[in-house]
């Protein structure tokens, strides 16, 4: 009964902190410009992040190694740091993006002035990583976040031909009019396939598998846990991209906003429908916050070597505990100045592509590496999808900011 | 792995460093190598100091500047156990290596239920 309420919750945080502000815009964006044409890329970015989130998890549990410091040990210490502080500057963007998301969500809520908003969220944050458990943390902002669910509820509503929805997992080209809309959907690919696959999720994957004490013996849990929640926090987003195609093509809408994005369920459901996609948004925009926050600290203290982790106290991780706390000052300091979050998260996504490789290719050296795995080693299956999405994101970051350049990031 | 002979470069250096007490200490930045015919490993060197002169000039500046450059040469002979991680025989604190002092230390330490779990 233990294990089972184990695989269920780890299904739903994993679920739950899945969907995050850049994920929610592209998605809608993506379907209310190009339809259900982007639909192979949600399913082609889930099959990559869960080859990835598995190996992550893998070897966490068997090695005790967060993913830093295989990169470490694998790229040598000049390749290493740069990786290090490109994967920082992305994930601080990110969490910035989130904290700005955060506040727009408690206007829309509650009222009141920005600014002031994105300070409140900033106090909130800082608290409850301070006073929660890592436990209470994932339970709460993952199993809270699953309200985003109203999201999938409302597509279900708003499709009126499923065997179009199908159609659109089979990769292809949309019918545009003018050819420089080819590098506008070129760019969305980039971008889905990137928000979906963000390194940060298997770095905190990786520090949280250590965190909840696994060991080779919870392999199999690892595997439920990331097919399962994976594949579930992907159909929210084959979800909203339904809501985009349904909701805001047909109108030449294109939603920039979290706000706008919630119309779908409260064009449905009403106001609670409204109520529920804010709060979920809440929620899973304030999880991937402290996600982005927490592994950058995890990042730092694995390359430096430095003591890490909630399951100690704070006095005994000094420096792990005061990064994560400049990381959240620094990225509301950012949003304070006025930046769009939505436009921070645009760029974040673009330059996380970058570092997918740089990312991934270590981990993926140890995981196929008997000395280190022993018998829980890649198989055949690992080895292949792998090296697959190796090359597949490696000629994907070498486009990804031409792309970004090129369409003036998606605008045309 | 092959016991018979020890790849400094890939098995030693870049790893993390534990004490006695299996506190973290940091990582094996540079390794310490003496004597010219007959070269010997003298030390293992932790600390962004040593870290840092691994890279090109300008990089080096720019890591001194925002991480330090403090060194702490652990003699060879204080390594107890190299397996993914390299154990010490000695303390963390006998070493210089013990995080738990210093303003980040002091000003973590006074936040309320810092010492809890």
């Amino acid at each position: 009964m233990r294990k089972f309420l184990e695989i269920f919750l780890g299904i739903l945080t994993a679920m739950g902190g899945f969907v995050e502000i850049g994920e929610l815009v592209f998605s809608v964006d993506a379907g209310a410009k190009f339809g259900y044409t982007l639909l192979w890329v949600v399913l082609l970015g889930t099959v990559g992040i869960i080859v990835y989130g598995e190996m992550a998890g893998r070897i966490a549990a068997v090695t005790e190694q967060p993913v830093f410091y295989l990169i470490r040990q694998r790229a040598g210490y000049a390749a290493g740091l740069g990786t290090l502080i490109a994967a920082l500057a992305v994930s601080l963007l990110t969490c910035s993006a989130e904290i700005g998301g955060v506040a727009l969500i408690l206007k829309l809520l509650f009222g009141g002035n920005y600014y002031l908003l994105i300070v409140v969220a900033l106090v909130f944050f800082l608290v409850c990583v301070w006073f929660m458990s890592f436990q209470v943390i994932e339970r709460v902002f993952g199993l809270l976040g699953l309200m985003m669910l109203v999201f999938l509820a409302a597509a279900y509503y708003l499709v009126p031909d499923w065997s179009q929805v199908a159609a659109g997992f089979i990769p292809q080209l949309p019918k545009v009019e003018t050819s420089k809309e080819y590098f506008v959907f070129a760019y969305f690919v980039v971008a889905l396939l990137s928000s979906i696959m963000l390194p940060y999720e298997t770095y905190f994957y990786a520090a949280g598998a250590i965190e909840d004490g696994w060991n080779a013996g919870d392999i199999t849990l690892n595997r439920i846990i990331v097919i399962i929640g994976f594949s579930l926090g992907s159909l929210l987003s084959v979800g909203l991209m339904c809501i985009g195609a349904n909701l805001f093509l047909p109108q030449q809408i294109e939603p920039q906003l979290p706000g706008t994005v919630a119309l779908g369920p409260s064009l449905i459901f009403g106001k609670w429908g409204l109520v529920l996609a804010l709060l979920g948004m809440f929620f899973a925009f304030g999880g991937a916050a402290i996600e982005n926050a927490l592994s950058n600290a995890y990042n730092l203290s694995h390359f430096f070597g430095w003591t890490w982790g909630k399951f100690r106290p704070a006095k005994d991780a000094p420096r792990f505990n005061l990064s994560w706390m400049l990381i959240f000052v620094v990225a509301a300091l950012i949003v304070l100045t006025g930046v769009d979050p939505v436009e921070i998260v645009e760029y974040s996504i673009i330059f996380a592509v970058v570092i997918l490789p740089l990312s991934y290719f270590p981990m993926l050296l140890v995981a196929q590496d008997e000395d280190y795995m022993g018998p829980f080693k890649n198989g055949k299956l690992a080895n292949i999808l792998g090296w697959f999405y190796l090359i597949l994101i490696t000629i994907v970051a070498l486009f990804a900011i031409p792309l970004l350049i090129i369409t003036h990031g998606g605008k045309g | 792995m092959n016991h018979d002979f020890l790849d400094m470069a890939r098995q030693v250096l870049d790893r993390q460093v534990l004490d006695k007490n299996h506190i973290l200490c940091g990582k094996v930045d540079d390794i310490e190598i003496e004597g010219e015919t007959k070269p010997k490993v003298a030390a293992i060197l932790i600390g962004n100091g040593a870290a840092s002169e691994r890279l090109p000039e300008l990089f080096r500046i720019l890591s001194q500047k925002i991480f330090g450059k403090s060194v702490v040469r652990v003699p060879w002979n204080e390594v107890d156990v190299i397996t993914h991680q390299i154990k010490l025989k000695s303390d963390a604190k006998e070493l210089k290596l013990d995080e738990r002092t210093g303003p980040v230390y002091d000003f973590i330490s006074k936040l309320p239920l810092s010492w809890k779990k």
